[in-house]
Parts: C-alpha cells; structure tokens; sequence
C-alpha cells in the first residue's frame, strides 16, 4: 500500500510537471494567439483588447493555476478556432483512438508471443534467427512507412480493405472493424519486435529454471511448458513495457491517424498544431499524459494478477 | 531375484564445451530391481547428477550419447524412443525429485494444480477427481491441512514442506523408477531425516525402485540396499551396503567415508576433507583417475584406466585396492 | 569398461562421424569474432549513402526544387533516373538532397541528447539527494509525453529550422541517456579508486572527469549507436507531418508524405524514398549492432 502511494504521488508530481512545461510553452510564444484571433492588420489597442478579454495580460502562473482549477471541474477551456469545448472534443475523440491502440497492441502481441516463445525455445536455432531478421526489418520500418506499403497493396493493389475512412461501432462490428484493421497493423509491425525481443530475453532465463526441468521430468509437452509454466513467469518486463509502450502508441497515432483520416485525439491533435490552437493542444498533451499515467498504474496492477506473491503480500498487510 | 526395473548399460554423456568434450558420465552400468534402493554417491562434479538426467532423458541440447548406451526401463530402450514416446513415461514409470525446493516448483501456479496436471495429462483424470487426489496425495507425504495447502503457493510453504510437495508430485502417477537428486542437500538439517524417512516410506508402501543420489555417505547408511560410489564420471566402486562399509576397497571410498564426521569424535576435530581437486573432465590424466590424489597411488596406476571389476556383488576400478596391501 | 567403438550395433557410430559431430558442436560454441558479411554490406550501403548526400552538388545533378515543365509525375526517363514527382522536379536528387537532412539530424540530435543527459545523469548518480530527486522527476515527467508530442509542441513554438530539428529530436535522447549515465555512476561512485581520488582532495569535477567519465562511455557509445536510426525515423516522421525542415527544402518524410497524395497513379514517388530510407535505418541498426557486439567483446577481453 505504501508502494502504491508513493506511485501516486510521484505520478502527481510528473502531471503537473507536464501540464506546467506545456502551458508555458504554448503561452509564452512570440506571436500569441491575440495576434490571429485579431487578423493580419490589426492595431495594437486591438490585440490588446482581445488579450485582456481572454485573461492574457495577467502572470502564467496565476493563469495555470485557474486553468488547473478548470481541469479539475471539467472545463478544459475552449478552442480558440472551432469554439468547440476542449473537454468533449477530447472526450468525443478518445474511443477511437483508444479501439486503434487497443488493435494495435492486441494484434503486437498476438505476433509477439507466439514469436517469442519460438525464439526462446531454441536461441541462436532456425525459428530465433528468421523471427530475429524479421524483427530488425521490422524495427527498421516505422509505422508511416508500414502503412504506405499496406495502403499500396492491400488497398490500392488488392482492394480488400478500404484505404481512408471510419466508422462507428453503430453501423456494425465489422464495418467498424474494416478500416481499422490496415492503421492498427502499421502500429503493430512497429511495437511487436520490442515486445518479442523483451519476452525472449526473459524466457530464456525462465526455462533455464529448476521448475521447469521438473514440468519436463513430470512429462508435460513442449507447448504447455511454455504457454501454461514459461509464459506468466516471464511476461514481467514485457507488461512493463506495455505501460511504457502506450506513450510510443499516443504518438504513432498521431501519424497513423492522419493518414487513414481517423478521427481521433492524434488528428484533433495535429490539426491544432497546424492552426496554432493553443488551448486544444494544451488539452490533448494533458490528456496524452493522464493517459500515460492511467496505463502505467494499470501495469503495477497487472503485476499483482501476475504474480501471486505480489498478491498475497498485498492481501496481508 | 526380484523384478529389474532399470538396466543401464555403457552409459556416456558428453557435453560439448568451447574447450572441448566433456565427458561427464563415461560409462556407466548398473541395475535396479523393484522395490530395492541404490545409494548413489560422489563429490560434486563426479557426474551423479548428470547420470539421473541421462536416465531421464532429461539433456541439454549440447549433450552427445553414444548410440551403445542403453538404459532400459521396464522392457524398453529410452534411447531408441522419441520424445513424444519418452513423455508419457515421465510421470507414470520414472519421476524425479530434485535437490533445490525453492526453485523446483513454479512460483506462479498453486501446488494443487502443480499436482493435478500430472494426473490430468497421464491418468486422463478430470478437474474435480485430479483435486481430490491431490489432496489426497498432499496427506499421504504429511503435509499438514493438505486441503488448504493445496490452493497456496509455493512461496507460502518451508523448504522441507516444499519438498514433501515435490515428493507428492512425483509419486503422484505411481512411478517404477523414482530418482531422488540430492533430495536434502538443500534443507536444515532438522527436515533432512524427515524427509529421507518419508521417501523410503514411499519407495516400501509402493513397492518402487528408488535411485538415491548424494555426496553424503551418511545420508546412504541405513537406507540403501546397494551403494555405487561415483568419481570423474565413473562408478568407482559398487557393493551392498554393508559390504562397502565394513569392506571397503577403494581408496577414494575410503577417504569419502573418513569425511563423515562420528559422534565419538572429539568436539571441534578438524574434518579429513580429501586433498586435491576431481580431475579436469575435458582432459583426463592418463590412468586412474583417482590416482593425482590418492595416498597409495604408484606408478602402475597411471598406466590404465582400471576396469570395474571384481567377486561377486563387490565391484571396484583400482589397482592397488585397500585389504591387499600385503599381498602387493 | 568398452570404449565407445566396441559398441555391438554398429549402426551409425563408427567413431569418426563422432568426432566431426563434436568438433562441429565445439565450434558452435565458440564465438566468431571478426566483423562478417552482416557488417560489410550495410556498411557500403550506408558509405554509398553517405558519399552521394555530402557531395550533392558535385554530381550534376538538377537542384531539387527545379520544375521540368516537360515531366510532370513522370515515371523513370532519360534525365530524371527515378522519375519526377507531382510538381515535376528530379526524384533522385530529391532524395539526395533529403538525405543530407536525415544523415545530420540522424547524427546530431543523439550526440547532443546523450552529451546533455550525460550532465544530468552524472549530477543524479554522483551528488544523490535532492538533485537526484528532481532530476528523477523531470525524467519521469519527459517520458509521460510521447516524443512526437514534444516534437510537435517544439515545431510549433520555435519553428522549423535544421538546428531546432536536431535540438529538439536531441531533446527527446535525455532521459534514457541519463537513466544509463546515473546508474553507471551510481556503481562507479562508489568504487575504490574513486574514494581513494577523493581522499586524496581531488574535486567533484577532476574525480567526474578523470575517474567516472571514462568507465562510463562505453555504453553511452553503445547508445548512440541505436539512436542513429531512431533519429533517423523520427525525422522521417515529423517532415512526413510537415513539420521538420520548412519546405520547400526536401526531407525523405516529405517525399513519401507527397507522393502518398499520388500512392494510386504515381506509386514510385513514394516507394523510391520509402526504400532508401527503409535500407538507410536497416543498415545503420545492422552496423550498430555489429559494433555493439563488438564492443562487449572487447570489454569482455579486457577484464
């Protein structure tokens, strides 16, 4: 317990660090967004008057604080361009992005655990050196890349799956489906030689192991020893790595978004940072961050799941 | 004559090294019959532990056989069968309990169903039926609250309750062959007996063959029939209990048996620990290799390797053998 | 006791056959300990890369912003070797002239994220308390943001210079690079000779400099190693935004970024610098990874 909040607490501190860099960063640009808001031939009194009227005169600090005041209640503020509440243009935003991620990392580790677990069996055998040079291709190839290459044949080439667009779950699962299935790949071919390379490492040390020279000597098959005696002992570092992974994830969905035109956080995103809407980006970094910290506290859960004496432990005291 | 349950012929394993061949077991031959015991000892190194691997057909992928080494286990020929053949015999016709409880059991799956996967994959038992022989078997190595126990994990229970659970799932399919690898080697000395009690219990009630492996001739005195002493590989000397302890042959048994330390001794007497180191096994010293240490060595111990040989059920590899020094 | 050719069956074990099969496992055992094939072709690769970027101008080549009016979209011709993208100018030298972005971001930024997180990550490992403290802080808060959202935030605030680029993309080397940096100082702080240095009144900076620094370098040399290639993409994927180098200065990102408007009709304008690029970042991570087995050789021998 005491471990638990020690996280949280530095989790606290990392998240309002973030928010603070950010909100000085977009606040104390050379041209402030008065500058725009007014139009290109504007006077002074002008850009001042439009300043004052959003509160832009007064000290950062003073403004980060009500800004933080306005997270907590829910007012993210409003996008300068669109009007648009930042606090639902997030939120309306975020499933897609998070179905994107979650296909993503599902469809990395459905690559990466089988993969691993051939490499680990045999090190330096057949299976370990193709998964090895398919793994260095892959890390050599990032998602922007992939995804071209998967738009060109299988949508250009061979046209079985759609190239651009969404839809939402409403008008059915594999509708919803189609089109995500190219984007969550190009995520996946990126994230899955990290994860494959994780598990390897430590699986080789795990079937080193006395216990499993006994599930072998108590004669179990090669495929239960490693899926039901190898596979929990040795996924620690790779759960790790899931949590750390998300903010890779955050930031490929930026691109893998633009190109597939998803609607999600990543586009709102993006599309802030080339019309400068400064308010809508500090939102999407706070949001990107709260992510973060949410799926790494869901990892030192995990490792409670994962290991029983972590979970023991936690039910004694 | 009883039923011979093991026959090892000519065992060798070597391993291959960035130095070259390790000969770890350099062939090695005995038999077991059911229900009897055979005491295996030796320093570490000498190749016991390898030995019950190769019995197992437990090797690491760098190990070489020769193909004129058999060991036949009920009829049949471990080394002429595939690995799918050799794992429906793990569990149902030999088990092994190894020396270390504290790693030898998953740290991530309750004892329970450590114990009932044995029982569901070679006795077909299902989920329900396999518990309750767990917990069953968990009463019969005197585990206390064996149907609480059987939920917990291994890092829940002591060392010596760990290895009363190896135990369990060892015997668990009724094995012909159980090998106990240093079984107490790792224990306090207070569970020790307990727990060599326990395995004898076992290999009587259910009438096994047991292969006892240790570095302590202490541990093999009251509870083998036959004891086979190991060094560099080989069996040294080979005899019925008694025999080899009221008539020992071997100077390398000799000097093992004058290690353990007796209750008449005054207190705080410096043990005879064996002077020297086992030899290189890569590159063997030409002769005997016992010879570099031994107090009666002589020049006509380095000429050859001495063949196990010898009257009747007392077997020795020496030239120069202990009781015959008159004679020479 | 038989020797192993006395055996009775003498079926496949005739002794010789034997003695290859273990003179083949020992060999397996032993590692080979020269650079191969895995080394020497990337490396051509990369010098090839390298030769063509860095003398651009020298070979003839049409400027990479000039438009024949002639080839527009143009697939490979006589004059224009890879053809010509969507405004009509020479794909070649385009991606010549991009790869000189790629080649200096991809070399810069590591060296002066691992140069800066080394300073902070000796502060941390040799000082302890409070500075280990915040600098910790500032780590974990650098890593919650993903790295293109630092990007992101940079290129907008501070514009699309190459020295921003590199600055920025250095930026985001910092926290590995002084986790690495700590830890090792943490184990070499405590050493012998270090407190023997410090015994003998040396100051922080002398016993950082003369003790620590170079037991530490090594792997921090290691490191930039893999971070070539990752700047590499990383650039790759900003100017694919649009927001590395303004335009209409060429990047491969951007290349590949324009040429996607064209994927169905003009399918080379992107697959051309998709390729290079993609066997640039292959053979910087095979090279990398040679050398960094190499290293650990070298410093296995040494000790």
């Amino acid at each position: 317990m005491r471990y638990l909040l020690y996280r949280l607490r530095r989790l606290a501190i990392v998240l309002a660090a973030v928010t603070f860099v950010t909100f000085l960063l977009v606040n104390v640009l050379p041209g402030d967004v008065a500058y725009e808001m007014a139009g290109m031939d504007s006077s002074e009194e002008e850009v001042q008057e439009i300043r004052e009227e959003l509160g832009l005169d007064r000290p950062v600090v003073i403004r980060y604080f009500e800004w933080v005041g306005g997270v907590f209640v829910g007012d993210w503020g409003t996008s300068f361009i669109s009007s648009e509440d930042v606090w639902h243009a997030v939120t309306d935003r975020f499933p897609v992005s998070f179905e994107l991620m979650l296909l993503a990392q599902i469809l990395a580790l459905a690559m990466a655990i089988p993969a691993g677990m051939a490499s680990a069996f045999r090190p330096n055998g057949r299976a370990d050196r193709i998964i090895g040079a398919l793994a260095f291709a892959s890390v050599s190839m990032p998602s922007f890349m992939t995804a071209i290459l998967l738009i060109f044949v299988f949508a250009l080439g061979l046209g079985w799956l759609p190239a651009t667009g969404y839809e939402p779950l409403s008008s059915g699962l594999w509708a919803n489906l189609k089109p995500m299935i190219l984007p969550a790949l190009s995520l996946a071919l990126v994230e899955w030689t990290i994860l494959m390379r994780t598990l390897r490492v430590e699986m080789i040390s795990v079937l080193q192991e006395n216990y499993i020279a006994l599930a072998r000597a108590k004669g179990m098959s090669n495929l239960r020893i490693l899926w039901v005696h190898a596979l929990r002992p040795s996924s620690f570092s790779m759960i790790t790595l899931l949590g750390l992974q998300v903010a890779r994830l955050l930031g490929g969905t930026i691109i893998i978004e633009q190109i597939f035109g998803i609607p999600g956080v990543g586009r709102l995103l993006i599309h802030a940072v080339y019309t400068r809407d400064f308010v809508v980006i500090q939102g999407c970094v706070t949001f990107f961050a709260l992510a973060f910290v949410t799926a790494n506290f869901l990892v030192d859960i995990a490792y409670a799941w994962l290991d029983p004496r972590v979970r023991t432990r936690g039910s004694h005291g | 004559m009883g039923e011979i349950i093991l026959d090892v012929r000519n065992q060798r394993t070597a391993f291959a090294t960035a130095r070259g061949m390790l000969n770890a077991v350099d062939g090695v031959s005995f038999t077991l019959e059911r229900g009897k015991t055979l005491g295996v000892v030796g320093e570490s190194g000498s190749g016991k532990s390898v030995l019950s691997r190769s019995v197992m057909r437990l090797l690491p992928g760098n190990s070489v056989v020769p193909s004129d080494s058999k060991v036949i286990l009920n009829g049949k020929d471990l080394t002429r069968l595939s690995e799918t053949e050799l794992r429906r015999l793990r569990g149902p016709e030999m088990a092994i309990v190894f020396q270390d409880p504290m790693t030898s059991l998953n740290p991530v799956l309750s004892i329970g169903k450590q114990i009932m996967e044995v029982l569901m994959f070679h006795m077909g038992m299902k989920k329900g039926p396999a518990k309750e022989k767990a917990v069953e078997l968990l009463r019969a190595v005197g585990l206390p609250q064996p149907d609480v126990r059987v939920n917990q994990y291994p890092h829940q229970l002591s060392g010596g309750m760990r290895q009363r659970v190896a135990i369990a799932i060892a015997i668990a399919c009724e094995p012909d062959l159980l090998i106990a690898d240093e079984p107490t080697t790792a224990l306090d000395v207070t569970v020790q007996a307990e727990i060599l009690d326990l395995l004898q219990r076992m290999v009587k009630e259910r009438n096994m063959a047991m292969i006892l492996i240790t570095h302590d001739m202490g541990v093999v005195a009251g509870r083998c029939d036959e004891v086979a002493v190991m060094y560099a590989g080989r069996i040294v000397e080979k005899a019925p209990v008694r025999e080899l302890f009221n008539n020992t042959r071997m100077p390398y048994t000799a000097a093992l048996l004058s290690s353990i330390p007796k209750v008449t001794d005054p207190p705080h007497r410096k043990l005879d620990a064996i002077e020297g180191r086992p030899p290189d096994l890569i590159n063997p010293p030409q002769g005997c290799p016992f010879a570099p240490r031994c107090k009666f060595a002589g020049p006509e111990c380095e000429e050859q390797v001495p063949p196990l040989e010898g009257p009747g059920a007392h077997q020795y590899a020496c030239v120069k053998p202990l009781g015959e020094e008159v004679a020479a | 006791m038989a020797d192993v050719t006395s055996s009775g069956n003498a079926d496949k074990d005739d002794g010789k056959p034997q003695i290859d099969r273990n003179a083949l496992a020992i060999a397996m055992h032993r590692k080979s300990r020269s650079f191969g094939l895995y080394f020497w072709i990337p490396m051509i690769w990369l010098i090839i890369v390298a030769v063509a970027c860095v003398f651009a101008p020298l070979w003839g080549l049409p400027p990479a912003d000039e438009i024949d009016w002639a080839y527009i979209q143009s697939p490979p011709v006589e004059g224009h070797p890879l053809g010509t993208d969507n405004l009509g100018r020479d794909l070649l030298s385009r991606i010549i002239y991009g790869g000189r972005v790629s080649l200096t971001v991809g070399f810069a930024a590591p060296f002066i994220g691992v140069g800066l997180g080394l300073i902070l990550g000796m502060i941390a490992g040799y000082y302890r308390g409070w500075a280990d403290e915040v600098i910790g802080i500032m780590i974990d808060a650098w890593l919650a943001i993903p790295g293109l959202v630092i990007l992101l935030l940079f290129s907008v605030v501070f514009g699309g210079s190459l020295f921003m680029v590199c600055l920025s993309l250095g930026l985001l080397f910092i926290p590995t690079a002084a986790r690495i940096t700590r830890a090792a100082t943490l184990n070499y702080a405590g050493r012998e000779f270090v407190l023997a240095a410090k015994a003998m009144g040396a100051s922080d900076f002398r016993i950082l400099r003369k003790e620590v620094f170079p037991n530490i370098i090594w792997p921090l040399i290691a490191f930039v190693l893999i971070d070539i290639p990752i700047a590499i993409v990383i650039e790759g994927a900003l100017s694919f935004l649009g927001l590395s180098v303004k335009a209409p200065t060429p990047s491969w990102g951007g290349i590949i970024a324009e040429g996607r408007e064209v994927l169905s009709t003009s399918p080379h304008i992107a697959l051309y610098p998709t390729l290079v690029m993609f066997l640039t970042v292959l053979c910087f991570n095979l090279v990398g990874d040679a050398i960094r087995r190499r290293l650990a050789d070298v410093r296995e021998g040494a000790i």
